[in-house]
This record gives structure tokens, sequence and C-alpha cells, in this order.
């Protein structure tokens, strides 16, 4: 597959993001498609930070980490970038008289034929006298040369943003036109060609993985969202809140994690839909609460967007090492559904379908995301809104039904699949009590040993029943693979991108994918790992968790790790280099 | 249960429960119980139409103990639940019931915001300045050098002055009561529940078995009903639940008599979901609001 990547970097609030989302707009729209990945520091100014896009004519899911054109904002990325640079590639910067005093530095220029280009931006503001962030569409300007694109597309894009305020839009232009001609006339003839375009992209969204999830829980008929700001979980609460004069939705930034997943609690039990969200850290926080809704039968949905702990960790980067915290977190035994989204079409979907499972099971259900799927630019197709359907599960709210209801059926072991009717405050019926600790089944205190049995029993027998209603993992490739890869969350698209490279393409591969991550459905992995080669788990943490969680679901340990644990993705060169030395081995 | 007739009931016995309670002998949960009761029966509440949740401690006994919609939550936590509940359905009166341990120790930063945000809901502050359930621990509240289970030589700190603290953060309704007075109690919550925000409810409550400062008798010695006609009282006071500051002095100051009552009450602060911009104009609450969302308008902006 053709594919192309441009990265720019420079210190943060200096309009990396500004110029990666610009040019990622123009591209999609001239029918490429984009994949966006940000990296930045836990800080507000300064640092280095970075906006790298891939494009292709072809889907592209993943970041690789030699790339064409580096355009740094500073000096600091001319020497720490100047390596991200595969051969023949081009910098681009704009430090007047910019000279590589180290030898090293020169000589790698010179071995891989990196081609220079110093952008004169602040001569050519001063000239305009516009002011420094129209440098970031001079910038702009100059990649979409280098590209060999035309102003025309560019000329769209900035009049739909400042059309409204002529002066602005003037100048926007002359910053377009300033860019093209200095970089016909400092580098004549240096442009990269992208492959021919495939008009398809132009209707998709360019869409984030919480922008998405956003979208998801508003489709799912959320409409009560609490949470705490921390990294990488707060965009989602930025979007929702955003969004909260048109959806109406009640949003509340509360005072804390506990108090975020209590007001979630307490609005599920009255009857709406309510989700929260957090980082690992603020799911600590949580975990009482979420106990007690596995004993109390709430509805509950709380998301998690990992990145690396333990502590504080590394805030502003990624991970996959709360899937064992997903699954043991909270006080004794309760059923629970955990889940984790891949991208921004999953981040839509399974919204939904984590409210339904929490409803029809009446149990908590957590959505992992981690900070790669959270953050990173997909390009996606409009979503279906055709697919969700709405799923209450036992929730009585018929009149006739509910004055049949007694208190006792609120928590009744006898309910199949220990699935008891629910219904809410308000209702015209007999009222029960949810009750925290060990139960009757109308919710009285209750510590005789028959009835703790029964209660547990009756609680518990819904995760057999879950189980089995729970979809299989996703499958692709051929029916007997070789070599079977197993995984899990964000890694999927850069797993998907290699499995389509050439040196893979011909080997027989097969991918398991799983969405649903506790209860675990083991038939086909156990079937695809028993007559495969070998079985590869491709995982963001240390341990291997997933492997570790199969292992407990189905006793299989046969399996080789590929694993990463640094705060970085996989990118497409690291995973295929480390797919095929598998396969040697 | 049948739509309860507004010219019959609910009555008391609508709100009984099979279970027998399980308080000590003077338990001042007895009289708060009571008057909780009597409050909705007042009100012509309907057990189907209200939600009573529950913190952990001795008032959390309670919680079997009467009929309605109930949760029985964690330790600490029961305001942010019970905001979570009222702000889901603004129509059903949303009461909460915790004690002093929950809220001036595990929970404090819930009972700050909670005042501070006015969500329409009742707080009844079972204040028996001790852990009750925990066998007799002292409470942020409990009275300096009164030798505790756990803290043999008293506390080391001095007395939190929950009035003070309280007052602070510019609540919009305060009311103290005292277990011994039902009928005070009763008018306290039932102001309270018709209130438009969030309504503080400090219950001194007799704890025979662990507080043996602030006994029944102390208490009946040293409360006084601050709302009564001072020409018919001889121990009342007159008081404009108006006055923010003399509200505010006569709630802090207990060291020779205890001011009891609607201490505080203004209505002219809105609720949180009132003040919620987003909600201007729904004629639905969240729990009516649960449906499948057609997101297609808002994905232009993502072209």
């Amino acid at each position: 597959m053709p594919r192309l990547a441009i990265k720019i970097v420079g210190a943060q609030g200096q309009g990396v993001n500004s110029v990666g989302e610009m040019c990622a707009k123009g591209l999609k729209r001239s029918g490429y498609c984009v994949f966006g990945y940000r990296e930045y520091m836990s800080l507000i100014r300064g640092g280095h930070s970075s906006y790298q896009l891939d494009i292709s004519a072809e889907p592209v899911r993943s970041s690789v980490t030699s790339v064409d054109i580096v355009v740094t904002f500073n000096h600091h990325g001319i020497e720490k970038n100047l390596r991200d640079l595969k051969k023949g590639g081009i910098l681009l910067h704009q430090t007047p008289q910019w000279k590589f005093r180290n030898a090293d530095d020169q000589a790698f220029i010179a071995e891989q034929g990196i081609r220079l280009i110093e952008l004169p931006t602040e001569a050519i503001l001063k000239k305009l006298k516009a002011k420094p962030i129209l440098g970031n569409v001079l910038i702009t300007a100059a990649v979409w040369s280098l590209l060999g694109q035309s102003q025309e597309q560019l000329h769209a894009l900035v009049r739909e943003q400042f059309g409204h305020k002529k002066d602005l839009l003037d100048l926007n232009l002359a910053c377009i036109a300033e860019g093209f001609a200095a970089c016909n006339s400092i580098a004549p003839g240096v442009t990269l060609a992208l492959p021919k375009a495939d008009l398809q992209w132009k209707d998709h969204l360019l869409i984030t993985g919480s922008q998405a999830m956003g979208l998801g829980l508003i489709h799912a008929g959320c409409r009560l969202f609490a949470g705490y700001p921390m990294t990488p979980s707060s965009p989602l609460l930025t979007f929702i809140a955003d969004m909260q004069n048109e959806t109406k939705m009640v949003v509340k930034q509360a005072e804390d994690e506990i108090t975020a997943a209590q007001m979630m609690t307490g609005a599920m039990h009255m009857g709406t839909r309510a989700a929260t969200a957090t980082s690992g850290g603020g799911f600590d926080l949580m975990t009482e609460t979420l106990s007690l809704t596995g004993v109390t039968e709430t509805p509950a949905v709380f998301i998690i967007a990992q990145r690396p702990g333990p502590g504080t960790g590394l805030p502003t980067w990624t991970a996959q090492g709360d899937l064992l915290l997903a699954v043991g977190s909270g006080h004794g035994e309760f059923p629970r559904l955990v889940l984790a989204v891949s991208d921004a079409q999953d981040a839509f979907d399974l919204m939904p379908q984590a409210f339904n499972f929490a409803e029809e099971f009446q149990i908590p259900v957590i959505v992992l995301t981690d900070k790669h799927a959270a953050e990173a630019l997909f390009t996606q197709p409009s979503f279906d809104q055709k697919r969700a359907v709405l799923k209450r599960g036992r929730l009585v709210t018929d009149p006739k039904e509910l004055e049949k209801l007694a208190s006792a059926d609120r928590y009744d072991p006898a309910a199949p699949d220990g699935i008891s009717k629910r219904w809410l405050p308000g209702s015209e019926a007999a009222t029960y009590l949810a009750q925290g600790y060990e139960h009757a089944p109308d919710g009285s205190f209750d510590e005789t040993p028959a009835n703790a049995r029964a209660q547990m029993e009756k609680r518990l027998k819904k995760m057999e029943a879950l189980k089995k209603t729970l979809p299989e993992p996703l499958y692709i490739g051929p029916k007997n693979p070789e070599t079977l890869i197993v995984s899990w969350g964000s890694n999927r698209g850069v797993i998907l991108d290699v499995l389509e490279s050439s040196a893979c393409k011909k080997r027989s591969i097969g991918y398991l994918h799983y969405q649903y991550l506790w209860p675990l459905r083991t038939e086909a992995f156990e079937m695809l790992s028993r007559t495969a080669k070998r079985t590869v788990f491709v995982e963001c943490n240390h341990g291997g968790q997933l492997a570790s969680l199969l292992k407990l679901a189905c006793g299989r340990d046969v399996t080789q790790r590929i694993l990463t644990f640094d705060g970085r993705p996989f990118f497409y060169e690291e995973l295929c280099d480390r797919i095929l030395s598998v396969l040697q081995s | 249960m049948k739509k309860s007739d507004s010219s019959a009931g609910p009555f008391m016995h609508d709100f009984a429960s099979p279970n027998p309670c399980t308080w000590c002998d003077g338990c001042g949960d007895y009289g708060i119980w009571t008057a909780a009761k009597r409050a909705l029966v007042t009100l012509k509440i309907a057990p189907s139409q209200v939600l009573l949740c529950y913190d952990v401690g001795c008032h959390g006994n309670m919680s079997d103990k009467i009929g309605g919609y109930r949760m029985h939550g964690l330790h600490g936590r029961v305001i942010p639940l019970a905001a979570g509940a009222a702000l889901a359905n603004p129509a059903i009166p949303v009461i909460a019931f915790g004690g002093d341990g929950a809220s001036f120790s595990e929970g404090v930063g819930h009972l700050v915001h909670g005042i501070r945000s006015n969500y329409r809901m009742t707080f009844v502050m079972h204040n028996n300045a001790n852990y009750g359930l925990t066998t007799g621990q002292a409470s942020a509240l409990t009275w300096q050098n009164q030798p505790m289970n756990s803290s043999p030589n008293g506390i080391p700190e001095e007395t939190l002055n929950s009035m003070d603290f309280v007052f602070s953060l510019k609540p919009t309704f305060v009311a103290r009561g005292w277990s011994g007075d039902i009928a005070q109690m009763t008018r306290i919550l039932t102001a309270a529940i018709r209130h438009r925000g969030f309504a503080y409810v400090d219950m001194l409550q007799a704890c025979p078995s662990y507080n043996k400062f602030a006994t029944h008798e102390w208490l009946m010695q040293h409360c006084y009903d601050v709302n009564a006609d001072p020409s018919t009282s001889l121990r009342a006071g007159g008081h404009d639940p108006k006055d923010f500051a003399k509200a505010r002095s006569l709630a802090v100051d207990t060291q020779n008599r205890v001011a009891t009552g609607i201490l505080y009450q203004t209505e002219d602060v809105p609720a949180f979901h009132e003040r919620l911009k987003a909600r201007e104009g729904a004629v639905t609450t969240p729990v009516e609001e649960v449906k499948i969302v057609d997101t297609t308008q808002w994905e232009r902006v993502f072209l």
C-alpha cells in the first residue's frame, strides 16, 4: 500500500494541532484516507509535541516511524526530529540561516539525501502585516505545495472558517499564495507525489475516538454524564459538555471521581441512562461504587481511558495496562462486563451495546479505551444510525404489569438467569430497597447463610447468561492459520495495516480481535490456537494481560507475546518487524 | 399499589415495614424515623412517589424499616448518589439520610458541593456526634476530651463547628431538630422536602450507647424552638428564617442553649437543575428521554 507521512512538530501552543488538523481536513477532502496521531507532554506551553498524518488512498490505520516530511515550528524540531525522516525526506523549517553543527547530522543528511527547506515565515508575515497565528496557514500552504496539491482546496478551507470576516479571509488567502510562491522559489521542483486520490474518502468523517464515543453516548440515549478531568478521558468530557446545548444532556463536572461514579449510579437507579469516564487513577477511586452497583444490581457504565501507570505514570501517553484492573476491581464477587473499543467505529457502535448489556443484565459495564484510540484521528464513514436497538431488559413500565409486582420480585433468586424484574422509583407499584448490604429478595437486610448463598448465586448466574449472549471475537484470516495473532483495543488498526503489507500478505496469518474481554468467549480462540503453529499476543502492557486472562479462562498457555510498554502505540514498521521475527523463530 | 387519592392518604401505615427495628433502646433514630414518615404523610407523598437514600451507619438501618423506593449506598457517599437520582428525575422528591461521621469526615467534600450546587434534595444529617454502628468512635463532631472507643484519652483535635462550616457555604436551607421533638422534626422535614434546592437538616440525636455527653436529657434541657411565637412559648425565639446573619449566629452559638427549628431559608436561589442552560425549556425529565438518538446532524463538523 503506497503511503506517505507528514510529521508536524513544535512547542505546545505554537500551532502544531492547527496545522495538523487543517492538513488532515484538506487531504481527506482531496480524496485521501488520513490517520492522525498526536504526541504531547503533560504541560500547556513549551515542551515538544507532534501531530503526524499518515496518508494513503487505501485505508490507513497506523503511524510509521520514518516519515516523508517533517515540518517544524522551532529549531528544536530540526535536531530532535531529523532522524524521523526517511531517505529522501523533506525537512521544512522556519529558522533563518540554520546550520547543522553536528557532524553526525551532516552525515545523515548527506547519506539519506534529506532535502532542507527554510520557509521565511517571519519575513512574509511582516510583509503582509499579518499576526504570527497566520504562520499556520503559511506552513500549511507550503506543505500543500510540496504535496503537489492546488491552492483552491485550501481556499475552500479558509473560506469556511473566515468567510464572514473579509479582512481576515483576504490575509489568509494572501498567506496561501505566499506559501506556494515561497516553496516554488526556494525549492523549485521539490515535491512528494501523493498516490492517485480516491474520492470515496471525501464524504468520510475525520473524527477522534473521543468524539466518536461522545456521539455514541448520545446515540445510545445517555442523558446524564458526570466526570472529573483526567487525561486522556477529558476530551470526552469536553466534547459531551460542548454538545450539551444541542443534546440537552445533563453534564456535570463533579468534585471528584467518586462523586461522578455515584451520580451516574443514582441517575441509572432512577431510570435514565448515565455514564462516567476517567483514567486508571480516577477509576481506582470509583471501584467501591462499582462494587455497590454489583450488589444493588444497578445498571452502570464506567469508561476508562487508559494511560500508563502506576501512579501518575505517563499522563499523555498510551497503554493497555488496566485490563486486569477492569476485570478484577471492586471488592467481593459480582458480575460485570468489560469491553474495549479499538477505533472511532467501535467507539460509536459499542456505546449502545454497553448500555443495553448494563440494562439487560443489571450489571456494571466497564468500557476500556486508551489514549491512542481516544485521541487518534480516524477517517471514518458516516455512522450507521440504524444498527442500534434500545434494549432495556426486564425493566417493567406497563401499568398493569407494575400493579402485579411484589417488593420481593426485585431480587427474586428464582428469576431466570438470575435477572430479576426491575422497576423505577416513581412507578405505581410495590416499592423495594436497592440494598448495598446483602439482602432478602425485597432488599431487606438478611444475613442468614441460605439467603447469602441464594443471592450470590443469583447474581453470578447472570455472568453465565451474559457469556452465552456475547458475540465471539472478530476473526480475519484463513480458516486454519499457521500463525494466530490475538489482540484487543487500539492495536487493531496497526495490526490490520501490517497484515495487509506485502511482507505479511503471503503468509498464513489470522487475527482474532477481542471487543468483549470479560467474560471471555474462548471457543474460537481455542479452535484456532490449537491448530495454529504459533499464537502471538500483541498488547501495550508488560504482562500480556489478555494472554493471562485467556489462560485463566481456558487454560491455554502456548503463546508468544509482542509487548510494548513505553507509552507509545505500536508503529507500523516496528510491529511489522516484530511479527516477521516471530514468524522466523 | 393504587394511585394515591389526594383526599385519603397516604397514611402512616402505608410507610410501615414488616421488619422490626434494631436500634438500641432510647435511640434518636426512632424519633427521626417517625418524623420522616409523618412529613411524607403530611405532604401526601405516596411511598411510590419518593426516593429515600441512605448512607451507612445506624441511621442506615432505617432503610428496610420504612416504605417507599429506597437505596442504601456506601459510607460517606449518599449525597452524590441522591443528587444523581434527583437530576435524573426532578419530579420525584429525593431525601438523603447520613450521619455525622459520613458527612464531616469520609464524605465532607460531597457536603460542600451538595450545598454549593443546591441540588433539589433534602439531606437529613443524623447527628449523634459519634460513629455508632462501629461501636462509638469519635467523629469530627464529638466533643473534645470525651473518651471514646479508639481514643481513650479523648481526641486531640478541636470539635468541628459544623454549623459555622455549613453557613460558610451559603446554604439555601438550614434547619436543626432534635430527636425528642417529633412534632418539630415533622414540621422541619415538611418544609425541607418542599424546599426549592438543597435542604440541610441537622438532627441532633440521642445515642444512649455511646454518646454520654449530649444525651436525651441534655438535648431536652438545651434545645429551644426559634420559630415559635414568643408570646405563647417560654423558650421561644421569634426568629425570622430570612435573616442569614442572625440564623448563622443562632446556629453557631450552642454555649448555653441550642437553637432548633428552621434557621435559614431562601427560595430566591434556583436549584442546580434549574440553572442548567442546556435544560432550559425541557418539558421531559432525563428518565423520560432514553431512546436511540440519530446523531447525523452533529456529524457535519467532521466532514
